[in-house]
């Protein structure tokens, strides 16, 4: 076929003349006149431009050829109304930037979370002790070692532990984020370095140099990326640790990390590498890479031997243990996903309505397009020529969408980034890539074909009789298509109602996450943490010693109302969860988890805090270490575990290795605290005497009218008198680091907030548009209706009986569905649920307003219309 | 459609057809569309019916095929017309289409019967 030598259409013509002519001589000689006998072999013949065309269009690429002109057409239409270019083009690219930008965030971190080799290989092993409730907790360092000499399924195997460790002698004295490994870590996630090496086993050694790899940020930030670097001697905790390594910029682990941070070998540490002897521990987050081939669950089964054999071995500490697998991955993305997805749903609802208004728009054109395509029929266009232009110009549209969306995407994901949760996995890999541009411009393309399809079947369904008659008696009702247009605007507040009710119910549980009380007040609360290091500093004693020097000082500055340490600060901090016994009581009942969280703290923190005494009384300054061991408990504390007797005078043992010999007397009863997050109801809570049970570092909260900024100078002086080497870290209002808790419900909140928006507005503008189109269409009519005596409310009341029509049809699809999809969200609510009723009745009120707006502004034309002019109109 | 008398005793020529029967009309020697047209219909008595929206397409679609080749020439009464010539691949072809109709004009006239048997 493509061998075919072309053929002229000249040629061609010529032919066909040839024929009439023979046909005509032919019919001459069967009597004919010559004028009867052409016409004859004409009209034999039959249409010559249809035959000519045929040759034409066999004879060259002609799909190309009619796209070109369907091309060049298309854009002089878009060019000859602006106003509908630019509102059609700006529908289509907030839908697809948004959905760009969302799906650059989902790329980033749901499908891609952990940025290393061969990933999906990685599992997350943990122990568990379902009897006491233990979900998944870390592993002792002798457990690890077992697991990994024992089994059979992982190529390798490596545990991390984090703290912050002082670094000095580079700049101010700071902390540094130290992610405490065993040295296969880096192996296992077949990791290069930048420069130097990783760890090897024998760093891991009792008695070898201590060894630091540093990440590329602090090697930048400290050391100005200095080439030189390995070799020399930082000074982590007043202890010299040599650089071995710099790992390159992308690197982080665990996953999500902090930035910036150093990895040491866990011997060397000054915290866990004494924890290293005792079996018992719970302290070692354990990341594994299964072998090639092998599934989960062969991996659990081969875990779970492993285990037997070690319990066996060791049955006192490690009976009733269990050992779980996750994949890293998904331990990673944990409770962002569900968000994420959800947002996702909610950006592609978005498109689908930015998509569903601008069929309506094209659809309207159409209509009024009706007597140029009637013509071009008539000319001779076939169905499919009609089809393929108006899907060409709907394609040109969506292109200039899917374009306008990429460079929104780009401007949103920027827009985004300083609305990001700062925990979020791969926070700083989220761009606009590749697979991303592909993806909006797929959208780009389907939402073109998806709205072009509509307006394409029924500008060509149409016959050219109706389409001539339409120009002049357009119908009331608009017909078919205008039911089209009325399902679509019904679709659109369903729609739009979906995610109000999303966003209603998220806006709603962050404002009562926001409003909780915690149990506390720290409205003008200040905190600072000095951290102490820990070879310097490796005794209760000291810590002691450290806090009852510093805090009288602080205390004594002008603006510091009232100052006091504890450990950890509630929410703000991890929760410390502490096992206990009861000597006095009989045992507790099986199945009831003897654990209750706990704080060190100095005898003004209840004062500071604003956590009221309820009995009893609270520390004073009589509580030293010489003094006999005393405790506070919670309200809940007291009820669950003290219902029949008075708990004070009561005693309580901690499992706590510093204190594991001592009992405690209950001395008072304070309020509950949530201390685990604003969302989580107050549980069991214990609180020592900072003096008695002193923990490393010093967490000072202060009670002042001053900055926080003054509350840093102060703090930094003062502490500076005592040791110049102490850094002080983390200062800043109380509120501010609650607040940055509730960070990725703000996150997504505020986006599904916006969306949301978006939803009603583009809405409304489907709203606006089908009313100004019917308007516009039934001017004649409306005109014959007002000369005959109607007056402009009887207009206005047949207007809102048709929009009233669709709002109601469309809020009651959109309550039904939205009953059926707000159940997706409901892990992600607080205080209401997924059907709260006070939600739906807001936003049915909201739409209902909306739609009124957006209808009465045309509508009011239509009162307005003039009945004379009216009547000539056409 | 060109329409002309007594059409219902026409058939329209199904698709493939009008080709076997194009290269059939050439046997005879070159000829033009009008002839080719004019020579299918007088042979079958005027029962088929020659579309010319079909006709032009078919030889197009043979030449393209190889089976035919076209010609300039001047007709029986001194007229400039385009001569398709019947090509050695087109008599092959020719031989082929020819001996199926055979098959399938046969098969459908065993099903049919003969008119005569009918009662």
């Amino acid at each position: 076929m493509l061998k075919k030598p072309q053929r002229d259409a000249q040629d061609f013509a010529g032919e066909i003349q040839a024929h009439i002519e023979l046909e005509a001589a032919r019919l001459r000689g069967e009597g004919l006149s010559a004028k009867d006998a052409l016409d004859a072999a004409r009209r034999s013949f039959g249409n010559v431009t249809t035959a000519q065309e045929h040759f034409y269009e066999s004879s060259r690429l002609i799909g190309l050829h009619h796209l070109g002109q369907d091309l060049r057409y298309a854009a002089r239409l878009l060019r000859k109304s602006p106003g509908f270019t630019l509102v059609a083009v700006l529908t289509l690219a907030l839908g697809i930037g948004a959905t760009t930008a969302i799906f650059s965030v989902v790329d980033a971190v749901l499908l891609n979370p952990l940025p290393y080799a061969d990933s999906s290989a990685l599992v997350f092993v943990s122990e568990a002790k379902p009897q006491n409730g233990v979900k998944t907790t870390g592993a002792s360092y002798l457990d690890m070692q077992a697991w990994r000499e024992q089994n059979t399924v992982f190529t390798e195997m490596g545990g991390t532990q984090a703290h912050d460790l002082s670094l000095t002698g580079r700049g101010d004295p700071t902390t540094v984020h130290t992610v405490v490994v065993t040295p296969e870590l880096f192996s296992m996630l077949q990791e290069k370095p930048l420069l130097g090496r990783t760890f090897f086993a024998e760093d891991n050694k009792k008695g070898a140099a201590p060894v630091v790899i540093l990440s590329e940020q602090l090697w930048r930030e400290r050391f100005s990326s200095d080439p030189q670097v390995l070799g020399t001697t930082v000074s982590l905790d007043q202890r010299g640790f040599t650089v071995v390594g710099v790992m390159p910029a992308g690197f982080h682990f665990p996953p999500p990390s902090k930035k910036g941070g150093i990895w040491i070998p866990i011997v060397q540490d000054p915290v866990f590498g004494t924890f290293l002897p005792s079996r018992g521990g719970h302290y070692l987050s354990v990341v594994a890479r299964l072998k090639p081939g092998v599934s989960l669950a062969q991996a659990q089964a081969n875990m779970d031997a492993v285990n037997t054999n070690i319990v066996r071995q060791f049955p006192a500490i490690n009976n009733a243990w269990q050992i779980h697998l996750q994949p890293l991955e998904q331990v990673t993305v944990g409770s962002v996903r569900k968000a994420l997805w959800v947002l996702l749903g909610a950006v592609l609802l978005v498109l689908l309505i930015a998509c569903a208004n601008i069929a309506n728009l094209l659809l309207s054109r159409a209509t009024s397009r009706g007597k140029e395509i009637a013509v071009r029929i008539a000319l001779g266009a076939g169905r499919r020529r009609i089809i393929f232009q108006l899907l060409t110009e709907s394609a040109a549209l969506g292109l200039c969408g899917g374009i306008a969306g990429v460079l929104l995407a780009y401007w949103g994901v920027k827009a985004l980034a300083p609305f990001l949760p700062s925990d979020l996995p791969q926070a700083d890999a989220i761009h606009v890539n590749g697979v991303v541009l592909l993806f909006a411009l797929l959208l780009g393309l389907a939402a073109s074909v998806l709205f072009g399809l509509a307006p394409a079947l029924f500008a060509a369904d149409t016959n050219l009789q109706a389409n001539f008659r339409e120009e002049r008696g357009r119908g009331s009702s608009g017909g078919k298509r205008g039911r089209v247009r009325n399902l679509l605007a019904v679709v659109e507040i369903a729609l739009a109602m979906i995610l109000l009710v999303g966003a209603g119910l998220l806006v709603r549980s962050f404002l009562l996450l926001t409003s909780v009380s915690p149990g506390f007040d720290v409205t003008h609360v200040v905190k600072a943490e000095v951290s102490l290091p820990q070879f310097q500093y490796s005794k209760p004693q000291q810590w002691d010693a450290f806090a009852n020097d510093l805090l009288p000082r602080v205390q004594a500055q002008p603006g510091m109302q009232e100052t006091a340490i504890g450990l950890p600060l509630p929410i703000v901090h991890p929760f410390v969860n502490l096992g206990f016994s009861l000597p006095d009581g009989p045992p507790l009942p099986p199945g009831m988890p003897d654990t209750a969280d706990y704080a060190s703290v100095s005898p003004n923190y209840f004062r500071v805090m604003g956590i009221p005494l309820l009995r009893g009384r609270v520390f004073n300054d009589h509580d030293s270490a010489m003094a006999p061991p005393v405790l506070l408990i919670s309200e809940t504390m007291a009820q669950t575990y003290f219902a029949n007797r008075d708990p004070l005078g009561q005693h309580v043992k901690f499992f706590f290795l510093a204190d594991a010999p001592v009992s405690r007397q209950v001395v008072g009863i304070v309020a509950d605290v949530r201390d685990v997050s604003l969302s989580q109801a107050p549980g069991p809570m214990m609180y020592a005497p900072f003096s008695q049970l002193p923990l490393w570092g010093a967490i000072l909260v202060t009670r002042t009218s001053l900055s926080p900024g003054a509350v840093a100078t102060a703090v930094r002086q003062q502490v500076a008198k005592i040791d110049r080497n102490l850094p002080v870290t983390d200062v800043g209002t109380m509120p501010s680091f609650i607040d940055a808790t509730v960070a990725q419900p703000r996150f997504r909140t505020l986006l599904l907030g916006i969306f949301s928006g978006l939803a009603l507005l583009l809405a409304a503008a489907g709203i606006f548009g089908v009313v100004s189109y019917s308007v516009a269409c039934q001017t004649r009519e409306i005109g014959i209706r007002m000369a005959l005596g109607a007056l402009p409310g009887d207009i206005l009341r047949r207007m809102a009986n048709g929009v009233g029509k669709m709002a109601l049809a469309g809020i009651v699809l959109g309550i039904a569905a939205s009953l059926g999809v707000t159940r997706l969200i409901s892990t992600l609510l607080f205080g209401v649920r997924a059907t709260d009723p006070v939600t739906f009745a807001v936003v049915v009120a909201v739409l209902i307003g909306v739609v009124a707006i957006a209808a009465y502004l045309p509508a009011r034309r239509a009162m307005r219309v003039d009945p004379v002019v009216a009547l000539r109109h056409e | 459609m060109p329409t002309q008398k007594d059409d219902r005793d026409r058939i329209a020529l199904l698709q493939g057809t009008l080709d076997l029967l194009i290269l059939r009309t050439l046997i005879f020697g070159p000829q033009h569309g009008q002839g080719i047209a004019r020579a299918i219909q007088q042979s079958s008595d005027d029962v088929l019916l020659v579309d010319h929206g079909s006709l032009y397409p078919a030889l197009q679609r043979l030449e393209a095929q190889g089976w035919i080749s076209p010609q300039w020439g001047t007709s029986e009464n001194n007229r400039r017309a385009r001569f398709y010539t019947l090509t050695k691949q087109g008599r092959k072809q020719l031989a082929r289409e020819a001996s199926q109709w055979r098959r399938i004009s046969k098969a459908i006239h065993s099903v049919l019967g003969p008119e005569t048997a009918e009662s």
